[in-house]
């Protein structure tokens, strides 16, 4: 079943996250002092690292298709934004969180819709995107708060269920969907034959625009989520600085899995695993008792090391491939 | 892209916020005084971005991309804010800022060329570790020993900023623009593979220009300290994309092979015009819309680049045609 589906630099990388992520909760467990329990990490562990995950696999479809979104964390802010609008006039809470997974939903079709019919490269579309759900989000908030100062508080507890009660269980079920999808979906191959090559993909019979639009509506799924626990997470959503680099580390988290940014290669299991192995090892500074100051340089040490290994390795067979 | 487009959009949008913001215009006095401060203030608050955009262009000419740059110049600029404000800043700080800048960017070179790290991916790596390291060598504090240093502030002034640029795009430029230098990275920006077969040393070139980005990063780190005078570790986080977007509306290509330094320039000049009409408009903006007018800017921003790029891809076609 797994022949053909997941090419063999791909199961190396799995392989190398897995025994990493392994070594890291063995260390951590080891540093626990006193008082602290290895299981409550772990337990809180799942919450902590929904956003990302469920993010990861948002984009980790669209850089498939050699594609990518930079705009996701703006979308995440307009989503938001939108909540804390339903909530400040006082609709039913499974109204405000089936408003806010919609909108990020919606957000993610039009980026779809514009670089299908524009024919503006992806990463240009979603730079603006970037740019201008934000403006977007402040706006809104302007006109539809009264008062609008910054930031929109949410102080009931109603409205933080997603984020605060089942995060961990919308995460698993997520990850079975996404596993499943996986393995048994046409979906992603054809993503990945987009990928690899517009041209072939045509020849094959496929619209490289509708499987490219289908990848951002299947992203648009997972984004939705994302958004939903990344909302109802916080106690107040202020638009101008809400998730500001969140998409940095999002698509950190893809191409550490293993995923070629350039599409055509890649798999949704490595992208998972590359978001908990990020989060571990900064939970593993926290306990090492390292300085917070020193958690970017690791974070990018590390996205360095991998991938500069990993390419510093295959180099001569590609300059070989290349010039063949 | 056409020649008179861009200065086109940008005489618009002057026109446009002199209209709504500006004071009134009665005579030819008031009006000469008026775009004199006005232009000048463009001029000398966009330098320092003008100056990335330059290493920009080149470094997109390649078919790379340097997400680095903000953290890039917020490190520089971080460590040369150890040192005291005298005198000997001169050549105790700023050398060794030059050297840090031009060794930061040969290190995303040496990852892009030499490792073989795609561009995108090896340059957020950087973002991520140098941005760590300005908190590293800061922490939590913020530093201002920079107008101490006699002859300092001078470069944040319209003479200082209109020295560098002059000197940076209009001499560099030209030289640039005539080189051989540039027909090749252009090369290796359109086809990689055949730049390597006509004999071009590819890495060597992409190690090149990823340095000289690092120069501009350390320009644009002087420029800034003088007009802000401060710098903590968060500070110029997001410029990198407002250096790109500049870059992008300019007219160069993001795949590579085709860049004009003219474009750049206008299309960092368009961004400035933008945010300062916007806030110059502040006061109009509360009496006849139902948001604050900078909120506009991010909007705003969006629309310019994709129109801007669109409208570039559809002359080139129809050139081509």
């Amino acid at each position: 079943m797994l022949q053909g589906r997941i090419s063999r630099p791909i199961v190396q990388r799995l392989v190398v996250l897995l025994m990493g992520t392994i070594i890291l909760l063995t260390v951590i467990g080891l540093l626990i002092k006193e008082g602290g329990s290895f299981f409550e990490v772990l337990a809180r562990a799942g919450p902590n690292v929904a956003p990302t995950v469920l993010a990861a696999l948002a984009l980790t479809g669209i850089i498939f298709t050699g594609a990518i979104d930079l705009s996701i964390a703006s979308m995440i802010v307009v989503a938001g934004t939108v909540f804390g609008i339903l909530v400040f006039r006082g609709f039913n809470p499974v109204f405000c969180y089936a408003a806010c997974f919609l909108t990020a939903l919606t957000l993610s079709v039009v980026n779809g819709c514009l670089v299908r019919v524009l024919k503006i490269p992806a990463i240009i579309i979603t730079l603006a995107g970037l740019a201008f759900y934000r403006g977007l989000a402040l706006v809104i908030a302007d006109m539809w708060v009264p008062g609008f100062s910054g930031n929109i508080s949410v102080h009931d507890d109603a409205y933080h269920a997603p984020g605060k009660l089942y995060a961990g269980w919308i995460l698993l079920f997520a990850l079975a969907v996404a596993g499943t999808w996986e393995l048994f979906a046409k979906s992603p191959r054809r993503w990945l034959a987009l990928g690899n090559s517009e041209e072939a993909c045509q020849l094959l019979g496929l619209d490289p625009g509708r499987v490219l639009q289908s990848a951002f509506l299947v992203s648009g799924l997972f984004l939705g989520t994302a958004a939903l626990i990344y909302v109802t997470r916080v106690q107040s959503i202020e638009p101008a600085r809400m998730a500001l680099g969140f998409e940095l580390q999002v698509i950190g988290a893809v191409i550490l899995g293993g995923t070629n940014i350039f599409g055509g290669e890649g798999s949704y299991a490595g992208s998972v695993l590359g978001a908990f192995f990020l989060y571990f090892v900064l939970e593993l500074l926290i306990y090492a008792g390292v300085s917070p100051y020193f958690q970017e340089v690791v974070t990018g040490a590390i996205i360095l090391g991998v991938i500069g290994l990993d390419c510093g390795l295959n180099r001569r067979r590609k300059l070989l491939e290349e010039l063949k | 892209m056409r020649r008179w487009l861009l200065p086109a959009i940008l005489l618009s949008e002057i026109v446009l916020f002199t209209a709504i913001g500006g004071p009134a215009l009665n005579s030819v006095l008031a009006f000469t005084k008026y775009f004199q401060d006005y232009l000048g203030d463009i001029l000398a608050q966009s330098a320092p971005v003008l100056l990335l955009a330059f290493g920009m262009t080149m470094v997109l000419m390649t078919a790379g991309i340097d997400l680095s740059v903000g953290s890039m110049v917020a490190l520089v600029a971080c460590v040369m804010s150890s040192f005291p404000g005298r005198a000997d800043f001169w050549w105790t700080a700023a050398p060794l800022g030059l050297v840090l800048a031009v060794s930061l960017g040969l290190t995303n070179g040496i990852l892009i060329a030499l490792l073989d790290i795609p561009a995108i991916v090896a340059t957020l790596g950087t973002m991520i570790l140098y941005r760590g390291l300005c908190f590293v060598v800061m922490g939590d504090v913020e530093k201002a020993p920079f107008l101490d240093v006699p002859g300092y502030e001078w470069l944040g002034q319209f003479w200082g900023a209109v020295l560098l640029v002059f000197l940076v795009f209009v001499i560099g430029g030209q030289y640039f623009h005539r080189s051989r230098w540039r027909r090749e990275i252009l090369m290796i920006g359109g086809n990689r593979v055949a730049a390597r077969y006509a004999g071009i040393p590819v890495s060597r070139r992409i190690c090149q220009v990823y340095a000289l980005a690092g120069l501009a990063a350390f320009l644009a780190a002087i420029c800034f300290t003088a007009r802000n005078s401060s710098v903590s570790a968060s500070s110029l986080s997001g410029l990198e994309l407002h250096v790109i977007v500049a870059v992008v509306m300019g007219g160069t290509r993001v795949q590579g092979g085709a860049g004009s330094l003219t474009g750049t320039f206008f299309g960092v000049l368009i961004l400035a015009v933008l945010e300062e009409g916007l806030r110059s408009a502040a006061v109009w903006g509360d009496q006849h819309l139902p948001f604050k007018i900078s909120h506009l800017q991010y909007l705003l921003l969006g629309t310019l680049l994709v129109a801007g790029v669109w409208l570039s891809t559809r002359f080139n076609k129809q050139a081509h045609k």
